[in-house]
């Protein structure tokens, strides 16, 4: 099925389901993004050269996407076993190899960037704000909670991610801008499912948005933190923090978690 | 090491599956291709093909299962990279024989329901050991019930399934090739990565010879209850065709006994071999009842 020529919104919600959580959409959907783009660059796209202090910045910028890309594999991976129907498990493990591209492309730049060993930059240069983060989701996951794991990763991480990366296209070298453009389109999809899984949900059982009240509370230090962070990485000025920290609070509005 | 993993990044994946042997497929088959009339008007012809595609429908699950699981047990970057693209894989699997069970007939609502029925307890069995290594986070033993003896597995049924179905249902036959160019990938990686770990941890030899052997008997069962009984006794003969020859023997033509045999020495032939190749034993199971 070509996605160009087909509106699963006019589907009925079962077939819908059926449709946007299959491998095939995905398979659809990345096709039309990714084909002839190798670790996410066109091919034509000429690199920049960057000055030094703007390629140390863009390198602390990578190592710390790549530290909330590992935090997207890992939590995708455990949420594929916690997944309680088919369609989300086969959609989660969609997310599984996304995640997974994204990582590979990031490290993949950070190497064009001169970086000999990325895993050891990575640990270096990682917000620890994130860093906890990302414990912090894990631990949600491991608890074998579905429902707080697709918020702390489909809804908050995507969402943080979604946002900083379309703040830092604007203004990148050209190579990261394609291999971002890539990226932001899958993440978009990711928290997609998030707000469309949870909003049914709690649409059915809206005791649920106590505890996800809770779990926002504990996050929402580590979001600010993060947040900050990227600002900082990624050079942008002071009064974007607005604009980040909006797309998030609209989120979480839509979903009655105020 | 590095170089290897190399070959198993998601950049060659996506040059291999989605823009290499997947393109214009859909459910792993040309969108022209459907289920032979014939099978679909025979009751107990299309039952069998039902009890056949739940095996595999299981298989898969736990498959995807094992391989998202072991991702956070992964050691490095690039063994995590290429689970991504084995979960993904997995999970077309699924897909594509779930999507099978409907296009023979089966409908949504009792998809469960048809899996709980016609699941072999043997095969449940011989995926719950798996599963019980890769929730205790063990990668070198998930690793290697899942990509030497699972994949293995599935790669010789796929492949006898698949020269078996050319001539009569080459819709099922394209589904299986796809699959089958997967589970080489799969195989492929389980041999190059898990030989160093073992290497490193000799210790943990013995453990994952054990569960090799428990694997095995659990597969030694299915193979006799799919094979063994009159209900497995076709009701007519089929038309005999070339092109069903599998390991030296004609699929079209052979009894339930000969396809077991064939069958049982093809797969653990391959257990031999690839378990050697990575430092193990293969350890005879007891011969199930």
């Amino acid at each position: 099925m070509i996605v160009d020529d087909f509106d699963p919104h006019a589907l009925a919600e079962q077939d819908f389901l059926d449709e946007v959580h299959s491998f095939q959409f995905w398979f659809d959907s990345v096709e039309g993004y990714l084909s002839d783009r190798p670790y996410g660059r066109l091919e034509t796209t000429v690199d920049e050269q960057l000055d030094d202090a703007r390629r140390e910045r863009l390198i602390t910028t990578l190592c710390n996407y790549s530290v909330g890309e590992t935090a997207a594999l890992e939590g995708a991976a455990g949420l594929v076993q916690l997944a309680p129907d088919r369609n989300s498990k086969i959609f989660m493990a969609t997310q599984v190899a996304d995640e997974a591209r994204h990582l590979e492309v990031f490290l993949h730049r950070l190497r064009e960037l001169g970086v000999a060993d990325p895993e050891r930059e990575i640990e270096r240069r990682a917000q620890p704000a994130l860093v906890d983060f990302k414990g912090a989701l894990l631990d949600l996951i491991g608890e074998g909670d579905w429902q707080a794991g697709v918020f702390a990763q489909n809804v908050i991480l995507e969402t943080m991610e979604y946002t900083v990366f379309r703040l830092h296209a604007a203004t990148a070298d050209p190579v990261t801008k394609d291999v971002l453009a890539g990226v932001i389109s899958d993440e978009r999809r990711h928290a997609g499912f998030g707000e469309n899984d949870l909003g049914r949900s709690l649409a059915v059982d809206p005791s649920g948005r106590i505890r996800l009240r809770e779990i926002r509370n504990q996050l929402d230090a580590m979001v600010v933190g993060v947040f900050e962070g990227a600002l900082a990485d990624v050079g942008a000025p002071a009064d974007s923090s607005s604009e980040l920290a909006g797309e998030y609070l609209d989120t979480i509005e839509r979903l009655g978690l105020t | 090491m590095a170089q290897f993993l190399a070959q198993y990044s998601i950049q060659r994946w996506m040059e291999m599956c989605p823009q290499g042997y997947l393109e214009d497929t859909v459910y792993g088959h040309e969108p022209s291709e459907h289920e032979p009339e014939q099978l679909l008007e025979d009751d107990d012809e299309r039952e069998a093909a039902i009890r056949t595609t739940v095996g595999l429908v299981v298989g898969e699950r736990c498959a995807l299962a094992a391989s998202s699981g072991l991702i956070n047990a992964a050691p490095d970057y690039p063994s995590k990279r290429f689970l991504a693209t084995q979960t993904l894989d997995e999970a077309r699997h699924v897909e594509v024989f779930t999507q099978r069970l409907f296009d023979l007939g089966v409908k949504p609502d009792d998809l469960e329901s048809t899996i709980d029925r016609y699941a072999n307890p043997n095969l449940v069995k011989f995926a719950e050991v798996l599963l019980e290594k890769v929730s205790n986070g063990d990668f070198i033993a998930g690793v290697v019930g899942q990509n030497i003896v699972l994949e293995g597995l599935a790669f010789s049924v796929f492949e006898m399934l698949e020269a078996g179905s050319r001539e009569f249902n080459p819709k099922f036959a394209h589904t299986l090739s796809g699959t089958i160019a997967d589970e080489r990938r799969h195989v492929g990686f389980g041999e190059n990565r898990i030989g160093s770990l073992i290497q490193q941890h000799p210790e943990k030899k013995a453990e994952i010879e054990r569960m090799q052997q428990e694997m095995t008997y659990y597969m030694l069962a299915v193979f006799a209850d799919s094979f063994r009984g009159p209900q497995n006794t076709p009701k007519s003969a089929p038309e005999p065709t070339a092109r069903a020859e599998w390991h030296g023997t004609n699929l079209s033509t052979a009894s339930p006994e000969e396809m077991e045999e064939v069958l049982a020495t093809t797969v653990l032939g391959e257990f031999k071999t690839r378990l050697a190749r990575v430092g193990l034993e293969y350890q005879t199971p007891r011969v199930p009842a």
